[in-house]
């Protein structure tokens, strides 16, 4: 049977608790080998969507298909994705090494990744053999990534992924991403952190208050800003000539910055080039920027 | 099924080391019962205690209590103690109540649960490991009956009459663990599920108790699992049949209502 183009499909996906909407009508496609990234501030709804996708939790409108499967219907689909859950939850007296094992027989496939794992993220035999409520919150998190990533899963849906790695083992997660892609993975990842889902994802989804705000690519989201431009004159310039390309954000005889949208940007250069230019600075918006915009 | 073998070895590793102790306990208690019984002085004194003591106050008293003269009654006696009650009742609290809402208090539910397992395992894997944990824990009291009566002899007394109490004795928590599955299935705390349990469990035994000696509640009495479950009464003349037929019930739908709360509700 050929794979489903689309691992993550969502239609008018929803969860209500009583008055509360946690999500609501969220619609999106998450294609094969795609790194998805999932953006929005607490409370928005991030993890309610991947408990959705897992059936966790019952939606209270739409449906959620993953792998080709209806998520409510059957669970033989659940076998090819790993979750990392966003706070890492533990049995205190369980070894690192009895947790891996135990979640991989419920698995029901081999850990043939789990090896490799360990050794990116720096897990040692003799941490394995302590009991988990030891784990330092890094160590816990590092054990998390390998739960569920030891069975090669085709697809990952990873809940804040990085939360307590230090700035090596984020690197070694990152590239673990970059190998799981370039096997045919798709990787769907929640976070907070804005530059981490710059990095690492082809597309990137907003979520505010429960609502889908924006989704596409993060070039796209990126182009869509206004660039930031700083000018500096030799002399004074009367700057509200040039309001009408974008909005002047501060001003003086001698300088001036303004947020231009991109179609500006050549009729904008055209004409600081008539005035006495002393220096000029464009910044390249970021996805950070996006963000920013979205949830002012 | 694989997954069933694969949850109840998870239960048996988190259950095994609180077991032991509560197995071994009730094995000595059981044993000193026999050898309580086998000194005479013991059931002279309550005999003639009892003797002595008015007729009203005598029917307030507990049959299984007035009924333990003997020495047969004395070990009887054994298995309606609150202590025999009392380790029973941590089994068929502790494990239903961890399996369900114990892991879904502490998120490692989800870790399960998103893996390929049916719901229903989860609901079956826990029934199990409850079933087999109590089994343990009568075998266990029985033993220590069969034990001391094979050390010290008791004259008129067999060991075989103690079977069927042992086994009333571990329906009748079954019946209770099962009400506890439920209340599991229906929480989100591990506390939530003990304290509903135990609550109904000691609502329960204190109906049962009050109905037997202030008559007013007698009629009550039926409503009580505890009613169900006469040692005394399995010693001299058996198993009931209509006793093992309401706990068997009550367990069965207990169990109706555990795997039909865990297989809609939100983890």
């Amino acid at each position: 049977m050929a794979a489903d183009p689309f691992p993550i499909r969502a239609s008018g996906l929803g969860k209500r608790y009583g008055a509360v909407t946690a999500l609501e009508d969220l619609s999106l496609e998450v294609g094969q080998g795609e790194a998805f990234g999932f953006l929005g501030p607490n409370g928005a709804g991030k993890t309610t969507t991947i408990r959705l996708l897992l059936g966790l939790l019952r939606p209270s409108t739409g449906e959620a298909v993953v792998l080709g499967k209806r998520v409510t219907r059957s669970v033989a689909w659940r076998g090819e994705v790993g979750y990392l859950p966003g706070d890492m939850p533990f049995w205190p007296r369980l070894t690192g090494q009895e947790t891996l094992d135990f979640l991989a027989s419920l698995s029901g496939r081999a850990a043939l990744a789990r090896a490799g794992l360990l050794k990116r993220l720096d897990l040692r035999d003799a941490d394995l053999a302590r009991p988990v409520r030891t784990y330092s919150d890094g160590m816990r998190q590092k054990l998390g990534i390998v739960q569920a990533l030891q069975c090669t899963p085709r697809l990952a849906l990873l809940d804040e992924p990085t939360k307590g790695l230090d700035p090596l083992m984020q690197q070694a997660f990152y590239d673990i991403v970059t190998d799981m892609r370039r096997h045919g993975a798709t990787v769907f990842l929640s976070s907070h952190v804005i530059a981490e889902v710059e990095r690492v994802c082809d597309r990137v989804a907003m979520l505010r208050a429960g609502r889908l705000v924006t989704v596409g690519t993060v070039v796209s989201l990126r182009q869509a800003e206004r660039r930031r431009v700083i000018a500096d004159f030799t002399e004074p310039v009367d700057v509200s000539a040039l309001a009408h390309f974008g909005d002047v954000t501060a001003s003086g005889d001698r300088h001036v910055e303004l947020l231009v949208p991109q179609a500006q940007m050549p009729a904008l250069v055209a004409r600081l080039g008539m005035l006495p230019l002393a220096d000029l600075l464009v910044e390249r918006p970021t996805l950070e920027d996006a963000f920013l915009e979205q949830y002012r | 099924m694989s997954s069933v073998r694969v949850l109840l070895r998870h239960h048996v590793r988190l259950h095994r080391m609180p077991l032991v102790p509560l197995a071994a306990g009730l094995a000595v208690f059981e044993w000193i019962m026999t050898f309580v019984a086998r000194q005479p002085t013991v059931s002279r004194f309550l005999t003639s205690a009892l003797r002595a003591a008015p007729p009203e106050f005598l029917s307030l008293l507990n049959p299984d209590l007035v009924a333990g003269v003997s020495a047969q009654g004395i070990i009887g006696v054994g298995y309606a103690h609150p202590f025999a009650l009392l380790m029973m009742a941590v089994v068929a609290v502790r494990v239903p109540s961890a399996a369900l809402a114990g892991e879904i208090g502490r998120r490692t539910m989800d870790l399960m649960a998103a893996r390929p397992v049916l719901r229903a395992a989860h609901v079956a894997a826990a029934l199990v490991a409850m079933l087999a944990g109590l089994a343990i824990l009568a075998v266990a009291a029985y033993a220590g009956t069969l034990i001391g009566l094979a050390v010290g002899p008791v004259e008129g007394v067999s060991a075989l009459r103690y079977a069927p109490v042992a086994f009333q004795l571990w329906l009748t928590f079954a019946c209770w663990g099962c009400v506890g599955l439920a209340a599991s299935a229906l929480c989100r705390e591990a506390g939530q599920a003990i304290a509903w349990t135990s609550g109904l469990m000691a609502g329960s035994y204190v109906l049962d108790y009050a109905a037997r000696v202030w008559t007013p509640l007698a009629p009550v009495r039926p409503l009580s699992l505890f009613r169900y479950y006469e040692p005394q009464r399995v010693v001299t003349g058996g198993l009931a049949l209509h006793d093992v037929s309401v706990l068997a019930a009550v367990g069965a739908a207990a169990l109706l209502v555990a795997f039909a709360a865990f297989l809609r509700r939100d983890l």
